[in-house]
C-alpha cells in the first residue's frame, strides 16, 4: 500500500475566512495519526490515515462508496472507535472520549430528527443534554433560527417538514451547540438537483460567516470542488491526495484521483526524452514532465483547429461525436488509433462537425504526468 | 352472480357473523338484568343480581385479586420485557436464535401444558424448599412468564422501525447513556410501552387456565370464581359479574379506537 | 495493518462492553423464562417417565407405565377411552379449523375491500369478543344452548335432538365453542394477506382467464396462502390443547386431550399419566409448527409464515 501519497499544501492556501477569536480557532484544528479500522475480519475501512485539518477550514472527504470516508467521519464524531491510531481536536487527544463528551456535532445523511419532539425541542436537545438553563436554551435556539432563517418552521412537527426543511433543521440543531467542529455526512445527497445547489451555497455561506471547521463527506466531486477549501481524496481506506480543489483537479497525483475527478484522457508514457514524451497519441512536448507513467490531458485545455495545421503539440484527428451543450461542446476524437475527449467553449467560432478533420492543439504547460 | 349481489351476499354474511360473535355476550348481559332466576326466559328488568354482587365478599376479593395480578404482573413484564426487546434490537446482528426460541416458547406452548408445568414445578419447589407456596405470588410469576414475550416483541418492533442514526444523533448531541434512555429512548417507545402494558393486562385478565393451575386456595381471581360458580350450578350472579367485565372490555375497545384515530400509526 | 489473528485492544474492549450490555439487557428476562418455564417443562417431561406413587404423585423408579396407561392399558386390561379422547381431539381440531377458515375467509375479504375508514372499526368488532375472558364467552354459549332456550327448542322442533336435552353438553357445542373462540385468530392474518393483495395480478387474471372462479384460484388464493397458514397455526395448535370449552360444553362424552391431562392433576390425580399426555400435546404442537413452516416455505414463494 505504498501508493498512498499525502501532499501537504499548507503554504499555498490561507483559510478564506479569518475568525477573530483565535482561541476558538486553535480549539478547532484536527489531527489524525495512523488511524486503522477494520470491520469483521476482512473488511478494511481505514488502513492508516494521517491528516491535519486547519481551524476554520471547509474540509471535504471525497471518495467512492466504501473508501472509508464515512468511517473516518464517524471516528471523528466518536460513533466508531479506531482500532489503532490517535485523534486530537484542538491539540487535545480525544481518541477515547465518548461522543457525548466531544465538542463535535454531526449533520446526518438521514437528518435523524427526533420524531417524538417538535422542531423547537429538536433544536434545544443538545443544549438541554449539556445542562443549559431554559432561558439560555431558548435564546440560543431563537438566535440560530434567525440565523438559518427557519421562520415559522420552528413551530412545526418534524413529520410536517419537506426534505430541504429537514436538512436545514438538522444543520441548525448541530450549529446551535456551537461545536468546535461540524461534521456533515453527505447532508445534501437526498435532495433533488435544484435544491441541492441552492443549499450548497447556503451551507458555504454559513460556514464562512461562522468560521467554524466543517468536515464534509461526499462522493460527488463537483460538490467537493464547489464547497471546499481543501479536499482529501480517499480510496481503499487510504488518503490518495490532499489539497485545494484546483490542485486536486489539475494536478492529480495518480490515476485513481484523476479518474475520480472526472478525467478520461489518460495515456501511458511509452518513452521519454527530456521534455518530449512518446504516447499512443504521438510525441508531445511537456513543460514539467516529472517522472509519472501516465500523461493527463484535460479536455478544456485542448483547442481544435480546422484542417491540418503543422506545429508543436499539434495532432491530426477526426471528430467522431459532438455533444452540443450551448455554452460549450464536448467532442470525442479519433486520433492515432485511440480516442480523446475535448471540450470547446462556444465563443461563436466554428464548432467542428462530425467526421470533420481537425488538428488538436495543446500547450506544453497544460500537460501533466502522474503515477499509475 | 353479478358483482352487486356478491357484495350483498357478503354484507349479509358479515352481519350474520357479527350476530354469531355478539349473541352469547348479549345474552349474558341481558340475563344479568333478569328478574327471574332463569337462563331460559326473561321475566322482567331487575338489578337484584348486581345488588347481590356488592354484598358478596368472595367476589370482591376475587376482583381485587384479578386487578392486583393483572397490574403487578404487567408492570414486572413491562420492565423485564422492555429490556429484552431493547437487547434484541441492539444486538440484532448477532446470532440470537436461542433467545428467539426462548421468547417464542411461552407463546407456542399450549396453555394447559404451561399451566400444569408451573403447577408441578411450584408444588415440587415448595415441597423441597418451602418457597413459593401456591397463591397470588406464583400466579404473578406465571403471568409475567407469558407476558414477557409480547412486551419484548412489541418493544423490539418499535425499535426496528426507528432510523438507527437517531441513536447516534442522541450520542452526538451530548446525551450520556442515562440521558439517552430518559430523553430519547423512553419517550420514543412510549406508545409501544403503553400498548404493551394494555396487551399484558388484557392477557392476564383473559387468562383462565394458567391462573387456575397456579392459584392457591386464597387467591381465586374473577375467572376462577366464575368457573367455580358454573361448576357448582349456574347462578344469575355470574351474568352480572360477566356483564361488568364485558363493560370494561367495551370501554377498552372504545378507548383503543379513539387512541388509534388520534395517532395515525 | 493489524495481524488478522490478534485483536487490537480497542476492539476487544468494545467487544467486552457489548457482551456485557447484551447480558445486562437480556439476562433478566431470559433467566426468568428459563427458571419459570423451561425448568418446569423439563420437570414435567421427567415426571412422565416416573412411576405413580400414592395420591398420584410421581416417584422413582423410572418407568414407561404412564405411556402404557395413556394408550389404554390399565389394571382392568385395555380400554379404548383414552384413544377415543385423542381421536376426538383430532377430529374437533380439524372440523373447527376447517369451519373457521370457511367463515373467516369471506369476512377477511369483506373487511379488506370495505371503505378504508370502516376497516379499523370492523376489525375491532371481530376482535373485541376475544378480549373477554374465555370462561365468560363459553358461559354465554351455555346460556344459549341450555335446554329450553329458543335455539334448543328450534333444534328439538327440527328433530335434531331428543326433547328436553338441550344442545349442550354435546360434541356439537364443543365445535361451536371452538369456532367462536378462534374465529378472530384466523380473520386477522387473512385480513393482512388480503390487504397486501396485488390487485394488478387479479385484474390480469380476470383479463386472461375471464372466469372469476379461476381468477380466484390462480391469482387470489395463492397470495393469501401465507396468511391462511399463519391462521391455521394460530387456531389448530391451541384448539388441540383446549381445556375450558370441552370442560364446560362437552360433558363426559365431549372430553378432549386437554381435559384428560388436566384431570390427572386434579381429581383423578395421576401426575405421570397427565405428564405423558402433555408430552403428546407438545409433540403435536411442534409437528404442527414444523409442518406449517415447511409448507409455508414451499408454497409461500419465499415468504415466511409468521407465527
Amino acid at each position: 500500500m505504498s501508493d498512498a501519497i499525502t501532499t501537504d499544501t499548507a503554504d499555498k492556501t490561507a483559510p478564506t475566512s479569518v475568525p477573530q477569536d483565535t482561541a476558538r480557532r486553535d480549539a478547532s484544528s484536527i489531527a489524525l495519526q495512523g488511524l486503522h479500522k477494520r470491520f469483521g475480519r476482512d473488511t478494511v475501512a481505514l488502513a492508516g490515515v494521517d491528516l491535519d485539518i486547519r481551524p476554520g477550514e471547509f474540509f471535504t472527504l471525497l471518495g467512492p462508496s466504501g473508501c472509508g470516508k464515512t468511517t473516518l467521519l464517524r471516528i471523528l464524531a466518536g460513533l466508531e472507535e479506531a482500532d489503532k491510531g490517535q485523534l486530537a481536536i484542538g491539540g487535545r487527544d480525544i481518541t477515547e472520549v465518548p461522543p457525548h463528551q466531544r465538542s463535535v456535532n454531526t449533520v446526518f445523511q438521514s437528518y435523524a430528527l427526533f420524531p417524538h419532539l417538535s422542531v423547537r425541542d429538536n433544536l434545544a436537545f443538545g443544549l438541554k443534554m449539556r445542562g443549559l438553563p431554559v432561558g439560555e436554551r431558548n435564546a440560543r435556539v431563537a438566535k440560530i433560527a434567525a440565523f438559518i432563517q427557519l421562520g415559522d418552521l420552528i413551530d412545526r412537527r418534524v413529520d410536517q417538514l419537506s426534505g430541504g426543511q429537514r436538512q436545514r433543521i438538522a444543520l441548525a440543531r448541530a450549529l446551535v451547540c456551537e461545536p468546535d467542529v461540524l461534521l456533515l455526512d453527505e447532508p445534501l445527497s437526498a435532495l433533488d438537483a435544484g435544491l441541492r445547489s441552492q443549499l450548497q451555497v447556503e451551507l458555504l455561506r454559513v460556514q464562512k460567516r461562522l468560521g467554524m471547521t466543517f468536515v464534509f463527506v461526499t462522493h460527488d466531486q463537483q460538490e467537493a470542488m464547489v464547497m471546499s477549501d481543501r479536499i482529501a481524496v480517499l480510496n481503499g481506506g487510504l488518503i490518495q491526495q490532499v489539497g485545494p480543489p484546483r490542485e486536486v483537479y489539475e494536478h492529480p497525483v495518480n490515476a485513481f484521483v484523476a479518474r475520480f475527478m472526472g478525467h478520461d484522457n489518460l495515456f501511458p508514457v511509452i518513452a521519454r526524452n527530456g521534455e518530449t514524451l512518446t504516447t499512443p497519441l504521438g510525441e508531445l512536448h511537456v513543460a514539467n514532465p516529472g517522472d509519472g507513467a501516465l500523461l493527463l490531458i484535460r479536455p478544456e485545455t485542448l483547442d481544435l483547429l480546422p484542417g491540418d495545421v503543422e506545429g508543436v503539440n499539434h495532432l491530426p484527428a477526426r471528430v467522431i461525436e459532438r455533444l452540443y451543450r450551448g455554452s460549450h461542446a464536448e467532442y470525442r476524437l479519433a486520433i492515432a488509433g485511440t480516442t480523446l475527449q475535448a471540450t470547446l467553449n462556444n465563443r461563436g467560432r466554428h464548432l467542428p462537425e462530425v467526421d470533420e478533420r481537425v488538428t488538436v492543439a495543446v500547450a506544453a504547460d497544460d500537460l501533466v504526468t502522474l503515477a499509475e | 352472480m353479478t358483482k352487486r349481489t356478491f357484495r350483498r351476499a357478503l354484507a349479509g354474511f358479515w352481519w350474520l357473523t357479527l350476530l354469531f360473535l355478539y349473541l352469547p355476550l348479549a345474552v349474558v348481559a341481558l340475563f344479568s338484568f333478569n328478574a327471574a332466576n332463569s337462563a331460559a326466559s326473561f321475566t322482567g328488568f331487575s338489578l337484584r343480581w348486581y345488588e347481590r354482587l356488592l354484598g358478596n365478599e368472595e367476589i370482591l376479593s376475587a376482583l381485587a385479586n384479578s386487578l392486583v395480578l393483572a397490574i403487578v404482573s404487567s408492570l414486572i413484564a413491562l420492565g423485564v420485557g422492555c429490556l429484552i426487546g431493547y437487547g434484541m434490537y441492539r444486538h440484532r446482528h448477532r446470532k440470537l436464535g436461542w433467545l428467539i426460541v426462548l421468547i417464542y416458547l411461552p407463546i407456542v406452548l399450549p396453555d394447559i401444558v404451561f399451566g400444569i408445568s408451573e403447577m408441578a414445578f411450584f408444588v415440587k419447589l415448595h415441597e423441597l424448599t418451602g418457597l413459593l407456596q401456591p397463591g397470588l405470588g406464583t400466579m404473578i410469576i406465571a403471568h409475567v412468564t407469558f407476558q414477557i414475550p409480547f412486551v419484548a416483541l412489541i418493544v423490539y418492533s418499535r425499535f426496528v422501525g426507528l432510523d438507527p442514526t437517531l441513536f447516534e444523533a442522541a450520542k452526538d448531541l451530548y446525551a450520556s447513556p442515562a440521558k439517552r434512555a430518559r430523553h430519547f429512548m423512553l419517550p420514543t417507545i412510549k406508545p409501544a410501552l403503553i400498548s404493551a402494558f394494555f396487551l399484558s393486562f388484557t392477557l392476564s385478565v383473559d387468562d383462565f387456565v394458567i391462573s387456575f393451575f397456579t392459584a392457591g386456595p386464597e387467591s381465586a381471581t374473577l375467572p376462577i370464581y366464575i368457573w367455580g360458580a358454573i361448576k357448582k350450578g349456574v347462578s344469575p350472579e355470574i351474568n352480572a359479574i360477566a356483564t361488568l367485565m364485558l363493560g370494561a372490555v367495551a370501554v377498552a375497545a372504545i378507548l383503543s379506537l379513539v387512541f388509534s384515530r388520534r395517532r395515525p400509526a | 495493518m493489524a495481524d488478522a489473528g490478534t485483536l487490537p485492544t480497542a476492539r476487544s474492549r468494545a467487544m467486552v462492553r457489548e457482551a456485557r450490555h447484551l447480558l445486562l439487557t437480556v439476562a433478566p428476562g431470559a433467566t426468568w423464562i428459563v427458571i419459570f418455564l423451561v425448568l418446569p417443562s423439563a420437570y414435567l417431561m421427567g415426571v412422565a417417565f416416573m412411576s405413580t406413587g400414592p395420591y398420584g404423585l410421581p416417584e422413582m423408579p423410572l418407568s414407561l407405565e404412564s405411556f402404557r396407561r395413556l394408550a389404554g392399558f390399565g389394571f382392568l386390561g385395555w380400554s379404548p377411552g383414552n384413544l377415543y379422547t385423542l381421536l376426538r381431539s383430532l377430529v374437533q381440531t380439524l372440523v373447527a379449523t376447517a369451519l373457521v377458515v370457511v367463515i373467516a375467509y369471506p369476512i377477511a375479504y369483506y373487511i379488506a375491500t370495505s371503505r378504508a375508514r370502516w376497516r379499523p372499526i370492523m376489525l375491532l368488532a371481530v376482535v373485541v369478543p376475544s378480549w373477554t375472558n374465555q370462561v365468560i364467552r363459553t358461559f354465554g354459549w351455555m346460556n344459549l344452548l341450555a335446554p329450553g332456550t329458543p335455539l334448543s327448542q328450534l333444534a328439538e322442533g327440527l328433530g335434531l335432538i331428543a326433547p328436553n336435552m338441550g344442545l349442550y353438553p354435546s360434541n356439537f357445542a364443543v365445535t361451536l365453542g371452538l369456532v367462536y373462540n378462534f374465529l378472530p385468530f384466523m380473520v386477522l392474518p387473512l385480513y393482512a394477506a388480503f390487504e397486501k393483495l396485488d390487485t394488478a395480478q387479479v385484474e390480469a387474471a380476470r383479463d386472461l382467464y375471464a372466469s372469476p372462479l379461476r381468477a380466484f384460484r390462480h391469482a387470489v388464493f395463492p397470495q393469501t396462502l401465507p396468511g391462511l397458514l399463519a391462521g391455521i397455526v394460530l387456531v389448530a395448535i391451541p384448539a388441540f390443547g383446549m381445556y375450558v370449552i370441552p370442560e364446560l360444553l362437552g360433558g363426559g362424552k365431549g372430553m378432549m386431550l386437554g381435559n384428560l391431562v388436566a384431570n390427572q392433576f386434579a381429581g383423578a390425580a395421576n401426575w405421570p399419566l397427565g405428564a405423558s399426555g402433555a408430552i403428546l400435546m407438545l409433540i403435536a404442537t411442534f409437528i404442527g409448527l414444523y409442518a406449517m413452516r415447511r409448507i409455508g416455505r414451499r408454497l409461500g414463494g419465499g415468504e415466511e409464515v409468521v407465527i
